[in-house]
């Protein structure tokens, strides 16, 4: 029984690197609408919607299946608790990539302000951050996710001088507050990525050691 | 384990002839909790629990050293009395084995060993006891009925109201729910909630979900080594040893 228990288990955990890699796959396709201007591919991120979302629901219910029917322990339920984080920050982290879709659709007519400031560098940060915590949360291991506070930390940095260097522009012309605030949206919601990028690094150390740490 | 410990052992070793069924296992029992022994078969968790009454001395050619001690005194000292020490450390069997008496009988059948003679006494004895023990309303109509007429359940908490009617300090259990169905084994476990604010309990199960549920230490043992003991959380979230977590997850065993 155990056996196909642990099966079940590594079943579980494939399709949600399946889902994590979506989440990542809508975010970072956004972000390269949003600096190519191209509404086609920001089209695309919001057909994906849906399907992320029904992802959700089968994986969660999976989980839920899994631990009635098994009454997991130590480190298959750690597993379990930190599938069902890494679920729910990979749909967040989808979603976010739609509603940058959406700003596209609001502010692909004018030419960017100041090349988008240094949101195309964010971004890659945070894909990065990204990238290696779905790394760590597949192979168990916690060595990419180990300077993630301060990795943090300079997203919130970046975040605050795309906040200031906006403003700036907004005072300058009144004409850029439209896509000044939209950068400032922007990136919020990468942040926003960011933080749930070490929700999920708090979740694999503990999936790894049994002991809860906080990573922001 | 920082509360108090009713028994405590030093590495103790046992051997059954010349085969080794305990290897130098250190532990403390803290009072008034319940404690769970678990680990695969022939481990040697039973005879860790029969050690802590003696009742190992009933076996041919078995032999222990290192010490036991009950309320800091050591069980194996020449002039420890055996039958005054299992009267302190009750015992509940995996099946229940209740005597071909009355039900008033099998409680009171202690206490009259003991020396109790009064009636009223042991009217009050065996009243309490099956109260402690969940069964007095099942049974107070039928006091003199055979015990044999019992349910498997039943019969097992009759059982254990024998062992309350001495009065003991601790209750061992080995595997006491493993010849139940599921709803007399809640009302036993639902029964050791109850027993741990008057009495120490350990408990011997091959049912992790059960040591789980009803214990606040566990202990898990593999080929007679105390592998590992802790809070039984912490056993269960995240064991220490490699081992516990290979079992505990059912990886072997």
């Amino acid at each position: 029984m155990a056996e196909k228990f642990h099966a079940e288990l590594k079943t579980l955990k494939t399709e949600t690197l399946e889902m994590a890699h979506l989440g990542r796959f809508m975010l970072r396709t956004a972000v390269d609408a949003l600096i190519r201007q191209d509404k086609e591919l920001a089209a695309s991120v919001g057909a994906r919607k849906d399907e992320i979302q029904s992802m959700e629901v089968r994986l969660e219910e999976r989980c839920y299946q899994l631990i009635a029917l098994n009454q997991p322990m130590a480190k298959d339920m750690r597993i379990i608790a930190c599938t069902l984080k890494v679920i729910t920050a990979s749909l967040r982290i989808g979603r976010y990539g739609k509603v940058i879709a959406n700003i596209v659709k609001k502010i692909s007519d004018q030419p960017h302000i100041a090349n988008l400031m240094s949101i195309p560098h964010m971004a890659d940060l945070v894909m990065e951050m990204i990238d290696d915590v779905i790394e760590a949360y597949e192979k168990d291991t916690l060595a990419v996710i180990s300077e993630f506070s301060a990795r943090d930390d300079t997203i919130d940095a970046l975040r605050q001088s795309i906040f200031r260097e906006a403003i700036t522009y907004m005072m300058e012309d009144p004409k850029s507050i439209t896509r000044c605030t939209n950068y400032i949206l922007v990136a919020r919601y990468l942040e926003r990525c960011a933080d749930h990028a070490c929700k999920i690094a708090e979740n694999v150390h503990y999936m790894h050691t049994g002991e809860r740490v906080e990573i922001h | 384990m920082s509360e108090s410990a009713i028994i405590t052992t030093n590495n103790v070793n046992l051997w059954y002839k010349e085969k080794q069924a305990l290897e130098s296992v250190s532990m403390k029992i803290p009072k008034n909790k319940v404690t769970a022994l678990i680990g695969p078969s022939g481990c040697g968790k039973s005879t860790l629990l029969r050690c802590f009454n003696r009742l190992n001395d009933l076996i041919d050619n078995v032999k222990i050293t290192g010490e036991i001690k009950l309320d800091n005194k050591n069980i194996h000292t020449p002039g420890t009395d055996v039958v005054m020490l299992r009267k302190k450390v009750g015992m509940v069997f995996q099946k229940p084995n209740p005597f071909p008496k009355s039900i008033y009988d099998n409680v009171a059948y202690g206490p009259r060993v003991h020396g109790v003679k009064d009636k009223a006494e042991l009217d009050r004895i065996v009243e309490q006891s099956l109260h402690h023990a969940a069964i007095w309303e099942e049974v107070k109509d039928r006091l003199n009925d055979s015990a044999l007429g019992l349910s498997g359940g039943q019969q097992q908490r009759l059982c254990i109201a024998r062992t309350l009617a001495v009065e003991p300090e601790v209750i061992l259990m080995d595997e006491p729910c493993s010849a139940l169905d599921p709803i007399a084994t809640a009302k036993i476990e639902n029964l050791i909630e109850l027993l741990k604010r008057d009495y120490t309990v350990i408990i011997v199960t091959h049912n992790m979900q059960q040591a789980a549920r009803v214990s606040e230490y566990t202990g898990f043992m593999y080929l007679g080594r105390l592998i590992e003991c802790g809070k039984t959380v912490q056993i269960f979230e995240h064991p220490k040893q490699e081992l516990t977590e290979n079992y505990i997850t059912g990886r072997f065993g």
